[in-house]
Formats: C-alpha cells, sequence, structure tokens
C-alpha cells in the first residue's frame, strides 16, 4: 500500500494505481467553531493537526492568516527595501450603521511618498477583506513600484524545517507565490472595477505594474532554486467575471507561457487556485502550462459539470471537487456519495480529494468521514 | 432637425457601446446645444446601454465590458446634469439591492446591479455586509418594488429567511418582489427561504424582474 506521500507524488507525475488522498481544508471551519463556541466537544482541545489525525484524512497546508495563526510551511520570506518602512496597525473602526468591527491599517512608507489600504476582519476574525486597497492611482501606483524594485525573497530554512517536521513525512512541500499578476492588482492591490478602469484609462502606466509584478515571480523563483519543493501554488481566485476570456488571453495566458517553462526546468510542479465560475476559462485553462488547479467549483455551486472540468483540464491534475454546500446538513448524503463517487470516477488517478474551497463553518464534520469512507472503499478495489 | 437629432442619437449609442467618453460627452453637448431634451438624451444613453446589455448576453461583451459602458454613461450624465433640473423624470421602477449580512461578496451582485440598470430600473445599491434592518428600511423609503439579495457564504443564508420575515413585520412584503442569487443559494433553499424568485446568474435574474413589471403593467 502507498503511503500518503507517495499516493500524492503519483497524481504530480500522472502515475496510475497508487490511490486516492483525500486532503480537505479543515481550518476555516476549526476556527469558526472555536470562536462562536460551536465545535464539536468531540475535539474541544485538539489541535488542528490532531483533529486531522481523528478524522483519518491528510492534513491540508493553508496559509491565509486567520485568528490562530497559519498552516503550512510559509517557507518563501518577503524583505522590503531599506527605504521602505511597513506600518500596521489594528483598530475598531469607525462604528457608523451596524457592530464596530476589527480594522488592520497598513501603510508602505517611501521617499516616493506613501501607499495605504484598510482590510476588515470578517465577523468571527478567521479572514480579512479589503475596505481600501492600496492603489488608488497613478501616483500611488508610482510608489509601489518603488516598493516592488527594492523588495527581495528569500528562502527560510528554519520555518521549512518546522513545516518539515509538520508535515514533511506525510505530504510533498508546497510554496505560496502570489496571485498571477493581473489577480495580484485585482484582488490584492486595486480591487476589480479600478483595475478595469484603470487598464482601459491608463494602459500604458497599468501595463508597466503588470511587468514589474510579472518580475517579482522571476525573484520568488530564484529564491525557491535548489529547494526541495515539489509544487509551487499560484494563489489566484480565478473568477470569469473578474478576468474575462479576453482578459485571460491577454493577461494571464502570456504570463504562465513564460513562468512554466521555468517551474518545469526547476523540476517543480505548479498549480493555480481557480474558486469562482470558471466554464468560460476552462477551455483556455491548457494553454497555461500549469500542471493542476486547486478548487474548481462544480455545479450546483459552480458553473460547471465533472465532464467539463475533465474536458477542459485534460492531462491536468484536480485538487479538490466537492462542492462545499455538499458539506451542509440540508444537502442529502445520498446526494454528497453519488458526487463523490462520480468525482473519483472522473478524475482518478489525476486527483487529490477535497472541499471546493473549504469546509464550511457550518458543515457537518463528520460529512468527513464519510466521504473518507467512500474513498477508503476506492482505494481497496485498485 | 429630426435627421440631425437622429444623427446626434446615433453618435450617443455608439460612442456609448464603444465606450468613447470624449465622442459621448461631445454628442450629449451637441444634442443639447440644438434643443433636445435631456430626459431624450437619457433615453438615447438607454438605448446604447441596451445594446451593450444584449453584447453581454451574447458573450460579446463580459463584465470590464459592462464597467467601462457605466463608467462612460456616468461621466456624459455628469456633463448632462445642469440641464436636467426641471425637468420631469420618467417613471421608473426602483430595486433595492444587496450582499446580506455577514457576506462581503459583491461580484454577482455588482453584475446584477449593472444589468438591472440598462434594463431600466432605478437600483439603490446597498452594497455588501447589509443588516436586515437596513435592507427592509431601504426597501421602504424607496418604495422599492424589488428586493434582490445575494448570499454566497453558506454560513449567512439564513439571513433570507430573516429578512423575508421582517419585510412581513414591517408590512412590506406584499409590495415587494423577492429575488435572490449567489453561488450556494439553491432553489429549494430559495422556496424555503419564502421569496418569489431565484437565479442562478445575474443575467436570469433580471429576466425574472422583468417579467414581474411586465405582468404589473399588464
Amino acid at each position: 500500500m502507498a503511503s500518503t506521500f507517495e499516493k500524492m507524488m503519483a497524481v504530480y507525475e500522472g502515475r496510475e494505481g497508487a490511490g486516492i488522498v483525500f486532503q480537505p481544508r479543515i481550518k476555516h471551519w476549526w476556527e469558526v467553531t472555536l470562536a462562536t463556541g460551536t465545535l464539536p466537544e468531540r475535539y474541544q482541545g485538539m489541535y488542528l493537526d490532531e483533529i486531522y489525525r481523528d478524522l483519518e484524512v491528510t492534513p491540508r497546508e493553508v496559509w491565509v492568516p486567520g485568528v490562530r495563526g497559519s498552516a503550512g510551511y510559509l517557507s518563501l520570506q518577503t524583505r522590503e527595501g531599506d527605504n521602505v518602512e511597513v506600518w500596521v496597525r489594528q483598530h475598531r473602526g469607525p462604528p457608523d450603521e451596524g457592530e464596530p468591527h476589527n480594522y488592520i491599517t497598513t501603510e508602505y512608507r517611501t521617499p516616493k511618498g506613501t501607499i495605504r489600504q484598510v482590510e476588515r476582519l470578517t465577523e468571527h476574525g478567521a479572514s480579512v477583506y479589503n475596505v481600501e486597497y492600496f492603489l488608488k492611482d497613478l501616483k500611488d501606483i508610482e510608489v509601489y513600484k518603488y516598493v516592488l524594485q527594492e523588495r527581495s525573497y528569500e528562502w527560510d530554512q528554519r520555518r521549512y524545517e518546522w513545516g518539515k517536521k509538520r508535515f514533511g513525512d506525510i505530504i510533498p512541500l508546497r510554496v505560496n507565490l502570489q496571485r498571477s499578476p493581473l489577480m495580484w492588482l485585482i484582488v490584492g492591490m486595486m480591487g476589480f472595477k479600478r483595475t478595469v478602469t484603470m487598464l482601459w484609462r491608463h494602459p500604458r502606466e497599468t501595463e508597466e505594474l503588470l511587468i514589474l509584478l510579472e518580475n517579482e515571480f522571476y525573484k520568488m523563483l530564484e529564491a525557491c532554486k535548489g529547494k526541495p519543493i515539489v509544487e509551487l501554488h499560484f494563489g489566484d481566485n480565478m473568477h470569469q467575471d473578474m478576468c474575462s476570456p479576453p482578459f485571460f488571453k491577454k493577461y494571464v495566458i502570456p504570463f504562465y507561457k513564460r513562468v512554466m517553462p521555468k517551474v518545469h526546468e526547476m523540476g517543480m510542479y505548479a498549480t493555480s487556485h481557480w474558486d469562482g465560475f470558471v466554464k468560460q476559462l476552462l477551455p483556455l485553462v491548457k494553454e497555461t502550462g500549469l500542471d493542476g488547479l486547486e478548487c474548481v467549483t462544480p455545479l450546483p455551486q459552480g458553473d460547471v459539470t465533472l465532464e467539463e472540468m475533465k474536458e477542459g483540464m485534460k492531462g491536468m491534475f484536480l485538487r479538490d471537487g466537492i462542492p462545499a454546500v455538499f458539506m451542509c446538513p440540508w444537502t442529502g448524503l445520498k446526494t454528497l456519495e453519488d458526487h463523490v463517487r462520480k468525482l473519483l470516477k472522473v478524475f482518478a488517478p489525476l486527483l487529490i480529494l477535497g472541499i471546493s474551497d473549504l469546509t464550511p463553518a457550518n458543515a457537518d464534520i463528520e460529512r468527513i468521514r464519510f466521504v473518507n469512507g467512500i474513498v477508503k472503499e476506492f482505494n481497496e478495489s485498485l | 432637425m429630426t435627421d440631425k437629432k437622429e444623427e446626434i442619437f446615433e453618435e450617443i449609442r455608439n460612442s456609448l457601446v464603444n465606450f468613447d467618453v470624449e465622442a459621448l460627452k461631445k454628442a450629449v453637448l451637441s444634442a443639447v446645444q440644438n434643443g433636445v431634451a435631456a430626459q431624450e438624451i437619457v433615453d438615447a444613453m438607454s438605448e446604447g446601454m441596451n445594446t451593450v446589455g444584449k453584447k453581454f448576453e451574447g458573450g460579446e461583451y463580459f463584465v470590464p465590458e459592462l464597467i467601462m459602458a457605466g463608467e462612460t454613461m456616468k461621466e456624459a450624465l455628469e456633463v448632462l446634469r445642469p440641464y436636467m433640473e426641471g425637468e420631469a423624470g420618467g417613471e421608473s421602477r426602483t430595486a433595492v439591492v444587496a450582499t446580506v449580512a455577514g457576506d462581503i461578496h459583491d461580484i454577482g451582485k455588482n453584475i446584477f446591479v449593472t444589468l438591472m440598470t440598462t434594463a431600466g430600473f432605478k437600483v439603490i445599491d446597498l452594497g455588501v455586509d447589509v443588516p436586515a434592518e437596513k435592507i427592509v428600511k431601504a426597501v421602504k423609503e424607496n418604495h422599492a418594488k424589488v428586493l434582490g439579495l445575494s448570499a454566497l457564504l453558506t454560513t449567512n443564508l439564513e439571513q433570507l429567511p430573516m429578512i423575508v420575515n421582517q419585510l412581513k413585520k414591517e408590512g412590506v412584503r406584499d409590495v415587494v418582489k423577492v429575488i435572490v442569487g449567489g453561488a450556494t443559494v439553491t432553489e429549494e433553499f430559495a422556496k424555503e427561504a419564502g421569496v418569489d424568485g431565484y437565479a442562478k446568474t445575474a443575467l436570469a435574474g433580471v429576466e425574472i424582474c422583468k417579467g414581474w413589471v411586465r405582468r404589473e403593467k399588464a
């Protein structure tokens, strides 16, 4: 019987017969149920890793900061330039019409000027979202260009060792990179509407910034060179309503066409996180050269059938595939079972099974055990 | 004058469909200078937006194009604003739209807002993470005919029946049609929540709302 590590390597390498690994994200569920006092008694007092062990499923690295820190390796560290000061403060926000919320204000102070973003913590502090983006106009872009030019990345051996101790014998090392340049701007730096209007009104300046963002990846790849990394992950949050097919063709495919050969030269694999509606983008994904996709939510939560996913991703592997809503008590168990069996049939061996994209806070966690039973049965039949 | 007017209207429609802000502003001013009523100019722009909506439906345009068209029209309306005072506006159907409390996803909602606007609705967009009380208050104050609610997180679906109950309590449930959308909302859940309509996509949602208005007119 292959180990979990071997099974996952078989997925990367496209080999058959090793068996399927079930690697659901449960950190968000754990954090929110802890915050709301609804964590089932069985899991009280357990670390996240212990819950994974109790459920007999494979732990999943998650880098998103939450109230209880991060999970995963975080081996790649960002170092800002000597003249770039980063000021962060957390504060109770203006109690306008509802409850006051916690906000995080971050400022980059540079000789070229200052840029600022304000994030708001979600209800239970398990995530944040932007209420103010760093880049609001051309002047901010100039400041950010300076930040990028001065920025470097380095491998953090100590954190890697920590991660290896925690996960290394079970799962191959995966390192998270930024979103690809267009999605980096849309989701992280500028917001969707402003990115669209800036590309429309100021194409030269905005496209110059996209080139600088791309250069950041070459710096990141340089820092990863020679390290024991198996998978590089682009946290794209791809969604066709933000990144339309024309945008995808103009900005995303060319980026990946330039980057992916370098990833493969380094002996690594790469994946991207697609957690929105993607029906119009899937027929284009092969052109990126990516090895696999994470999330890709099928119907009824997403907008694609399993067959459409398989067709679009021909030869690529899928991580996840169970719509999160199927983990909620109001979806019948038979619906969940039928879906999982079909998913295994359609995607194995190119599948690392998981929930698209995470276990909801109000999920019935015992469904993880239920799915695991189906996976075990499938693996035994191989 | 009629030929000249039609020529200007053509320019207005085309420049809007092609997101040419300067050409649109110029055409709007030209229309004003030729004595065309502000409301007629707005109608010509709405026709242009309608074409944009059709191109979106047909898969020729995508959300970025909707945004560009919306921005183009907004700038042209600013040019026209001084001439609009004193003119009576046309009858409009008001829709209140919001993403429910605890949820900050807004892309689907924003598409719905843009498409509803192009379909001739006056849209009050309350934004994201909106508490039930604020939604119901907006429905009452604006005499809304349609309430569009978006929810993406499974943890916030409970807001939907809660808002419906709040509408009942405030005595406005019978005067407003409620439509819901969002990836995790299913038709079954929508039915249980007691709403009037459910749509998988923003476009389908707008069609349902247009149907309600048509039936009401008939």
